[in-house]
């Protein structure tokens, strides 16, 4: 197994008297792709918005290549290299493609004072991940993200995770609303980023997207981790959704109440 | 999507609707009366430009950030006022009151900001208070009364803002040359720097922008400072150029310069804004004021004109978004 790269241990969280999750422990490992599945209410969504900083923990730790470290906001997420994409992609629509990748960190041209961005360095950097990324048709990096495709929009986010050296890559339900060749086409780039080193969290109600791209599934119930280890080869998808119903008595590695591995 | 040809990339400009409007104005005046194109009524005409033109070009920042500024209007009658009561009264020289003036106005537009930024309020409701604190002092610290501002002859500071000298036929005021300045100055940060990325993704989608390490409250509050700074500058300009500081100068402005800003194609809502766009859009409001007049349009129907070129171009606008959203 490659080097471990993210470890959750023992994480709840609460809003007031509602826990929303409970001794929740995840493991990522590096270039490796995760799938998070689990109802509504389950938890998911709580556990990703604590490990991408959009909430606090009420306890627990969070490592990074074995590192603990302290998430207190998005921004000390980026840091740490873990980027999120959310449904609607964090893009600013008005903005061109290059403008979007860079956002916050354009690069500067010539005398600091002047402030001036380097236009054709970025421009360049965004055609050649837009390239790397999977989108076969010719995109002008000028293009406004308000007049590309949702698949595309989901591209040009993952291409920026990428470029900014995200270890990890969060992607929260990345092919809902999306058509089925546009689909593939996502799926396609998280392939892409994992072949480039990079891990990802992935996190889809339809679970045969899910089977499709990932090398593990975590399923969780009712704020808690039930199974942390099955092997998407080796198990059905009727296996999986009875895990994640409650139906099925197959307790992975860490299971029921035992998050931990 | 293939590269578009250089015809339709201009066609989709936002910046195409108001040129052709202003040509056409131009056009029609200049065909009923001849006059129009005279030098002396392009001087005129430009002079006082340049004094809302001023204010628009840092409301057009502002608005491309998401927010707008109501009491620019108060600190164009505001800031003469101040500036001329410190002097007159002999307490400082011109000069310092200049500045006093100017840092008050930045002063405002800092408590607008973090109004806006800080306690989350709409900046609609925060600058509308603003123009009544402000106007009020106006008329308070002048119980109603013009300011004397004649003594403003021969002082290097009058002649620098507002000297006039002749090119040609031509009566060029020294408040041109800043309008110019401040167009290319403001024009280069919005669309060149890294400071304009950050304007338009406040506007844009601010969530977005926090998300990427963009300080989106500095943003905004460093725009209405600026937008504040501008509009004191613009009433000492046009308090010098009329020998009057009234403290009921600029009412009003605030919606004629809002309208300038739209009309050049910058979104009222933010994330998109054009400077060239604004400079075409105080011609067209200026020219059209002027031109009406020069034809022998009563002065007073002035507003109807107005109100249907707003309500024109938005309509145009809108339909150039949509067709731009739809990908085509």
């Amino acid at each position: 197994m490659a080097e471990e790269l993210i470890r959750m241990e023992r994480i709840a969280k609460s809003y007031g008297r509602i826990q929303a999750i409970e001794d929740v422990s995840l493991r990522v490992h590096q270039s490796e792709i995760v799938g998070l599945l689990g109802d509504n209410g389950a938890g998911k969504s709580t556990l990703i918005k604590v490990l991408s900083g959009a909430v606090p923990a009420t306890s627990g730790d969070i490592y990074v290549r074995g590192r603990k470290v302290n998430i207190r906001g998005t921004t000390d997420a980026i840091s740490h290299g873990i980027e999120t994409i959310y449904q609607d992609s964090a893009l600013v629509t008005q903005l061109s493609i290059a403008r979007n990748l860079f956002l916050g960190r354009e690069p500067i041209k010539g005398p600091r004072f002047l402030n001036r961005m380097d236009k054709r360095a970025m421009e360049d950097v965004a055609r050649d991940l837009l390239r790397k990324v999977g989108i076969e048709k010719n995109i002008p990096p000028s293009t406004p993200i308000g007049s590309l495709s949702g698949g595309e929009r989901q591209a040009v986010a993952i291409a920026r995770a990428m470029h900014f050296d995200s270890d990890l890559i969060i992607l929260d339900e990345p092919t809902n609303n999306l058509g089925v060749a546009e689909t593939q086409g996502v799926l396609r780039f998280v392939r892409n980023a994992r072949d480039s080193g990079h891990s990802c969290i992935f996190i889809a109600h339809n679970i045969h997207h899910v089977f499709q791209v990932v090398d593990r599934i975590v399923v969780m119930r009712r704020g808690r981790v039930v199974a942390d280890d099955i092997d998407p080869k080796r198990t059905s998808v009727e296996e999986v959704e009875r895990v994640i119903t409650g139906m099925s008595e197959y307790e992975g590695r860490g299971g029921r109440g035992d998050g931990a591995a | 999507m293939e590269q578009h040809s250089l015809a339709q990339r201009l066609i989709a400009r936002p910046e195409l609707g108001p040129f052709v409007l202003l040509i056409v104005e131009l056009a029609v005046f200049t065909a009923i009366n001849p006059a129009f194109l005279s030098p002396q009524n392009i001087s005129n005409t430009l002079a006082f430009t340049v004094e809302l033109g001023l204010i628009a070009l840092a409301m057009t920042l502002l608005m491309t950030s998401g927010e707008f500024d109501l009491s620019v209007g108060s600190l164009f009658g505001f800031s003469p006022v101040l500036m001329w009561t410190l002097f007159n009264a002999g307490i400082t020289s011109l000069e310092i009151a200049f500045l006093v003036a100017l840092v008050v106005a930045a002063l405002i537009g800092l408590v607008n900001g973090l109004f806006v930024t800080r306690l989350k309020i709409p900046s609609f409701l925060v600058t509308l208070g603003m123009l009544l604190v402000v106007r009020g002092t106006a008329l308070f610290i002048t119980d109603g009364f013009p300011q004397r501002t004649w003594n403003a002859g021969g002082q290097w500071l009058a002649e620098t803002l507002v000297g006039d000298f002749f090119i040609g036929p031509f009566r060029v005021y020294m408040s041109l040359l800043w309008f110019a300045a401040a167009a290319i100055v403001l024009g280069y940060v919005l669309t060149q720097t890294k400071a304009g990325n950050w304007i338009q993704a406040s506007g844009g989608n601010a969530g977005a922008a926090r998300a990427r390490g963009v300080n989106v409250s500095r943003t905004k509050i460093a725009l209405f400072i600026l937008s504040s700074v501008m509009a004191a500058i613009a009433g000492i300009i046009s308090s010098i150029r009329t020998s009057a500081a009234n403290p009921n100068s600029g009412t009003g402005y605030e919606l004629e310069v809002i309208a300038m800003v739209v009309i050049g194609g910058t979104a009222l809502i933010g994330g998109r804004g054009t400077i060239i766009g604004t400079v075409l859009g105080v011609l067209i409001l200026r020219v059209m004021r002027n031109g009406i007049v020069l034809i022998g349009v009563p002065g007073l129907a002035y507003n109807i004109f107005i109100g249907t070129i707003i309500l024109g171009m938005m309509a145009l606008h809108s339909q150039l978004e949509r067709r731009h959203q739809a990908g085509t």
